[in-house]
């Protein structure tokens, strides 16, 4: 019996040599084919880049650009990872950087700036490291040349905190409107509406129909859509200039912009005019919706003009995002990603992130990306390119998302809200505006109760991360 | 205020060692009161007794000699267990749990340990140690990538529950003093006579008390609260909907495709399937069936029958009644599975002699074959219960994404909700921390309840 123990023992042992030597003779193995693939002796640096599409189309557009700067630049391998929601790849990027093997850039979206802001490591050093920085001044890296100073004014000055750019501008959009013209057209009505008042007008005009859509018009609820109507009124969503100067400590969801924004909403849900879908953040759901011509106009993200111009079976026109009549323009703000880069890489691999991102945004692919999604030119030699090629002519509706943004006056209500648990607000802005409409409460009366909530969530996040 | 725990614990500790020892002595009393103490203590010196602090609440204390109760009840359930082996009694065991025990391993106690080793170690790395992280992360105010937490003592509890104390305890001990009374009850009545009937209704009453109960221990809102109550009420609906279409419609399928007919296996096989759909992809097709734009369902109703199906995302009974559908369908092929295992069991002969005493159909199916499906039935409401309770969140996520305003949003939904896609940890944590008591809560009352009722044939 004694023996048989000690032969188990044994064998015990030798599987765990075993283990331990094969984990050995694979990563030898690894690092031979890695060596193989860039083609020559020298060591390849490995760049991970992790994006937050998962769809083919625009996943394929940053798969595409990556393998291109391979190509050119053989010495760099950039290797992109898909996640499925930004919220995701930054929660990955964290535990990561705890892990000790971050990735190089990640793809993280506008809300949450002030959270990438403050994100700390185990260590407490913050995690991301500002691009402007980084490049310090240079014209080009690795002979890619810098496109940071022709950056669009819009996201030009959303992105700049303090001064200076911390992530690199990539995908960016504003909400358009998208309007059925034929069922505009069949109701008398010529041109897009362009105010509150101009909606209603036209969609008692189209409910009047004989044959007329079930619905006049629909967007999903989305707090971007809230955030850009307080943009247009020039109502702040925060304090210290929607955290601009400061940091913002107090949130403003009673505000009039608020109330006057939320009843003529509801108003338009009371009336049978605007179809809630009973889903909140229902992008699929509305443009399904005006795609089958089920309402004549959608409020929507101009990034995906090119996919509506493509798959409207009608007379599909681009106007600007419906405002206030009552109060004077201020301007829409935008949404969308930037790429961050993360502290603490070397110089040489941090050159070549750097260049990549560069690259990424190039004239020729800024105009590509464009093109293929509806997000606008990030930046005005790409805007030159465009126009130069004719583009704007053959395409109006691409234009739109751009003019409306050229429109803005730049104020910290149009530039729009830098805040912290910026997510976790927003679920409390579209919760209670779904309440509002399913079960047809009193505008202020909620949103008094969605304010302190907002509030309380503000205050922890400031108790985390403040000074 | 610690003082009074204390002192407590340390009459607590003989008590209970008088109540449930052979052989109490003066020395097991002492040592009964010190672990107890001990065991009190254990909280109150990891919290810091925060529970008493100065700013802290009745509600906080409840929390703290609650907690300082179960650490001085553990430690003198594992002290009995030693008084017990030192007194040479063993614990009723299974015949062959016995057989084992005394047939094996005469290598040294170690062997089983090593043996053991590899799972056990699994299990401390993967289950038990993110439990107890659990545990102290709802204690929490904390985010990832947040350079600092804040201790925030039981406020991510005290805050989804009533802030008055004296009700907080008054009423569980209300639902439980209906459910003793009600047995007392049923126990004093005479079988079949009017009174037991009445017993029998009350005992009843009294189970649904503890939902009550828990519906008025939980905030329901305002006034800095969180409001869980519409949770926990979303959670009693559905769970209990799932459940209960899961389980009947499983057994009605299995019952019907268990007969001899043409082509059985076939339809046996395909019932089967839904259970190989992830929770997910059974949210999508639901959401493909009735949605009011896209849906089939929709679609057959308005065209063929001209009836205008409602948006079932803007009513809450609709909302539900479709997360119910969805997840009952998920599960349906995993009840039919085991229950048609579990009919192949049911005894032959009885139902023969049935048939020739002239027991109807339903006689038959009431008397004999649920009685002899009872140990599946059990076996498959405590597996469907922690599925109802864990594995719809990509269901609901997928159809109403907790629509209309929060109607189908349970408790695991929440959890995720606020922990992950918010990124606020500890109340995630802390609410996964009620769920997991809930579970086991209802895990022990149904072996209390229903196990003592399940018949294994012959044993």
């Amino acid at each position: 019996m004694r023996y048989r123990l000690l032969a188990l023992l044994v064998v015990i042992s030798m599987i765990i040599a075993a283990c331990g030597s094969g984990d050995e003779d694979t990563t030898t193995t690894a690092a031979a084919g890695g060596g193989d693939d860039g083609g020559g002796t020298a060591e390849v640096i490995d760049i991970d880049f992790w994006v937050a599409f998962s769809d083919e189309a625009r996943l394929g557009f940053a798969e595409d650009r990556a393998a291109e700067f391979n190509t050119k630049h053989p010495e760099y391998n950039i290797e992109v990872t898909s996640f499925a929601s930004y919220n995701d790849a930054f929660d990955a990027a964290v535990l990561a950087v705890d892990s000790g093997e971050p990735p190089g850039i990640i793809h993280f979206f506008e809300a949450a700036t002030r959270q990438a802001l403050d994100a700390v490591g185990a260590d407490g050093n913050p995690i991301f490291k500002s691009v402007t920085e980084a490049i310090a001044g240079r014209s080009e890296i690795l002979g890619e040349p810098v496109v940071l100073d022709s950056v669009v004014s819009a996201a030009r000055d959303y992105y700049t905190v303090d001064g200076s750019f911390y992530s690199m501008p990539w995908n960016t959009s504003t909400t358009v409107m998208f309007n059925n013209m034929e069922i505009l057209n069949a109701a008398g009505i010529t041109e897009p509406p362009a105010t509150w008042a101009d909606v209603e007008t036209a969609c008692e005009a189209i409910m009047g129909l004989a044959d007329g859509p079930s619905g006049c018009i629909t967007w999903p609820n989305h707090s971007w859509f809230v955030e850009q109507s307080m943009g247009q009124q020039g109502e702040l969503l925060a304090n210290a200039d929607n955290g601009r100067s400061g940091r913002a400590t107090e949130v403003f969801l009673e505000s009039d912009g608020m109330l006057a924004y939320l009843d003529w909403w509801k108003g338009l849900s009371d009336s049978g005019y605007y179809t809630y879908t009973g889903l909140q953040r229902d992008w699929d759901g509305t443009s399904n919706a005006y795609l089958a011509g089920e309402v004549a106009m959608l409020i929507y993200s101009s990034s995906d003009t090119t996919f509506f111009d493509e798959n409207a079976e009608f007379d599909n026109q681009a106007s600007f995002m419906p405002r206030n009549g009552d109060v004077d323009y201020v301007g829409n703000l935008i949404g969308g990603a930037t790429i961050w880069m993360l502290d603490g890489m070397d110089t040489a691999t941090e050159d070549g992130a750097l260049a990549f991102m560069n690259f990424f945004s190039n004239p020729d692919n800024a105009a590509d990306w464009h093109q293929l999604t509806g997000y606008v030119p990030i930046t005005e030699d790409a805007v030159d390119l465009l126009e130069g090629e004719g583009w704007y002519d053959e395409s109006p509706n691409s234009k739109v998302a751009s003019d409306q943004l050229a429109a803005a006056q730049n104020t910290p209500a149009s530039l729009g809200a830098l805040l912290g648990n910026f997510v976790g607000i927003r679920d409390i802005i579209t919760i209670a505006i779904e309440d509002i409409l399913v079960n047809d409460l009193d505008v202020a009366t909620r949103m008094a109760q969605a304010n302190e909530e907002a509030n309380k969530s503000l205050s922890e996040y400031e108790q985390l991360y403040g000074n | 205020m610690l003082i009074i725990g204390l002192v407590a614990a340390a009459i607590l500790g003989p008590f209970y060692t008088w109540r449930n020892t052979d052989n109490p002595s003066a020395s097991r009393f002492g040592i009964a009161s010190a672990v107890a103490v001990a065991g009190a203590a254990v909280t109150p010196i990891a919290m810091g007794q925060c529970g008493f602090a100065a700013e802290s609440t009745g509600v906080d204390h409840l929390f703290a000699y609650g907690l300082m109760a179960a650490g001085a009840l553990l430690g003198l359930v594992a002290l009995q267990a030693l008084f017990d082996r030192a007194d040479g009694k063993k614990r009723d065991t299974v015949a062959m749990t016995g057989e084992i025990r005394t047939g094996g391993y005469r290598m040294g106690w170690w062997v089983p340990w090593l043996l053991l080793s590899p799972t056990l170690i699994i299990l401390l790395v993967f289950l038990y140690r993110p439990a107890v992280e659990t545990f102290t992360l709802s204690t929490q105010l904390t985010r990832l990538g947040a350079p600092r937490s804040v201790d925030v003592c039981f406020s991510n509890f005290t805050e989804v529950l009533i802030d008055d104390p004296f009700k907080l305890v008054a009423y569980p001990l209300l639902a439980i003093a209906a459910i003793y009374g009600a047995r007392f009850w049923v126990k004093r009545a005479a079988p079949g006579s009017l009174s037991r009937r009445g017993a029998d209704l009350a005992a009843v009453g009294a189970m649904l008390s503890v939902f009550v109960a828990l519906y008025a221990v939980f905030s329901p809102g305002g006034g800095g609260q969180v409001a869980y109550r519409p949770v926990y009420v979303n959670t009693v609906i559905i769970s209990i909907g799932i459940v209960a279409l899961g389980m009947v419609g499983g057994l009605a399928v299995a019952y019907l495709a268990f007969r001899e007919i043409r082509g059985g296996t076939i339809y046996r096989t395909l019932l089967i399937w839904p259970y190989a759909i992830s929770p997910a992809v059974a949210g999508v097709l639901f959401f493909m069936i009735f949605d009011p734009t896209a849906g089939v369902f929709t679609h057959v109703m308005d065209t063929w029958f001209g009836i205008d199906v409602p948006n079932y995302r803007e009513h809450a009974v609709l909302a539900q009644g479709a997360i119910i559908l969805a997840s009952a369908w998920k599960i349906l092929g995993y009840n039919i599975l085991f229950y048609l295992a579990g009919l192949q069991t049911v005894p032959i002969d009885q139902i023969e002699a049935a048939v020739i005493d002239g027991a109807s159909a339903w006689q038959r199916f009431t008397k004999i074959v649920l009685p002899a499906l009872s140990p599946i039935t059990f076996f498959l409401l405590v597996t469907n219960l922690t599925y109802a309770f864990f594995e719809v969140y990509a269901t609901i996520d997928f159809m109403t994404k907790g629509a209309p305003a929060g109607k189908t949003s349970v408790a695991i939904y929440e959890i995720i909700r606020v922990g992950v896609n918010n990124g606020d940890l500890g109340r995630g944590a802390a609410q996964s921390v009620l769920l997991f008591i809930a579970v086991i809560g209802v895990t022990l009352w149904q072996f209390r309840t229903s196990g003592s009722r399940v018949s294994y044939g012959g044993a």
